[in-house]
């Protein structure tokens, strides 16, 4: 995930500064950017992360990075879905204190849940490395990551849709497809809620498993599906919200 | 007969808690009588999810079928939860 790019309007946004702020940045090296084969920049993502200091995202990925029976910090870590209900519940509370999301913060609330318990019940009984999610959230600053190594969607979507063979068919049928068949595991439609909401709540998500990476936001409702060569094991995710 | 969901909890989110709210309710459930409707109430609901719903709101639509009556709030996650759960289940929610 560290080679995806975006572009100046996109990383303006992220970064609360004009594109004309972001082109003399460039110039003097403070935040550098590549340039497209048409002369456009084009600015990485884990260098903005590193340039806002986002502490949350930068400890979810190190984790899924660390060797295998390296616990998720102690303050994200959520070994089971009692600890993660109640860290949901701690989530609506502080998002709860801030007027302006009166009317989003149950859809924050529901589709950060929907992606954690997502994680719980493919996987429950069968982690292959670490039980439980890394789950942190600053509401302050409208950061919300999760992260799990367990076996990914692709694993455990081809149990009721056999014909899916990479992580970026699973990932588009998790997003898109409503799947009747729910034996042999229960296959809910977490996903393709999250995507409903995402710009009704004016949600960012980036969400990554096995090697298949996607960007939701207001601004692109299709759903973009690249492949990254920064293979995770589980699932990751990562959300901005206006606050 | 009425269910005010606010007494299962104010975040009701994971498929887990639902079906745990399901199983619980499963013995009331059974002596609702053949003439009666199902209301279920979400005043007071904070949070809501598909995953809760599917667990408790199916079972009771597969039952029940147009007798449950869903007393919905403007409670956004409310709202799209249950359109989700109608998508997903080709079904229509009787609401008031």
């Amino acid at each position: 995930m560290d080679d995806e790019y975006i572009s100046i309007g996109k990383a303006a946004k992220i970064l609360g500064v004009t594109p004309t702020t972001l082109r003399a940045w460039d110039k003097k090296g403070k935040l550098a950017a590549i340039r497209t084969p048409g002369g456009s920049r084009r600015f990485s993502i884990k260098k903005i992360r590193i340039f806002l200091g986002d502490s949350l995202y930068n400890q979810a990925t190190e984790w899924l990075d660390a060797p295998n029976g390296t616990l998720p910090p102690s303050d994200f870590y959520c070994p089971n879905t009692a600890v993660f209900q109640s860290r949901i519940e701690d989530l609506e509370r502080d998002l709860r204190q801030n007027p302006a999301l009166d009317a989003s913060f149950s859809l924050i609330v529901a589709a950060t849940s929907e992606i954690g318990n997502n994680s719980f019940d493919h996987n429950i009984g069968n982690w292959p490395d670490i039980r439980g999610i890394c789950f942190g959230y600053d509401a302050a600053k409208g950061q919300i990551v999760l992260a799990d190594k367990g076996q990914g969607i692709l694993k455990t979507l081809k149990r009721v849709k056999p014909s899916l063979n990479t992580d970026a068919e699973a990932l588009k049928t998790a997003f898109t497809e409503i799947l009747s068949g729910r034996a042999p595991e229960e296959r809910g439609n977490g996903l393709k809620f999250v995507r409903k909401v995402a710009p009704i709540a004016n949600m960012d998500i980036f969400f990554q498993t096995g090697n298949a990476t996607v960007e939701i936001s207001k601004e692109n409702m299709r759903l973009d599906i690249r492949e990254t060569p920064e293979y995770i094991s589980g699932c990751f995710a990562y959300i901005t919200f206006k606050n | 007969m009425n269910i005010e969901l606010k007494k299962f909890g104010t975040v009701l989110t994971s498929r887990q808690a639902g079906k745990e709210a399901s199983s619980a309710f499963a013995p009331t459930v059974n002596e609702i009588g053949d003439d009666q409707d199902i209301l279920v109430d979400f005043d007071g609901v904070t949070t809501f999810s598909p995953s809760w719903g599917d667990e408790f709101l199916r079972p009771l639509h597969e039952k029940f079928g147009n007798r449950l009556v869903l007393k919905v709030t403007d409670n956004l996650s409310v709202k799209l939860s249950l359109e989700i759960l109608e998508e997903s289940n080709g079904i229509v929610f009787r609401k008031n």
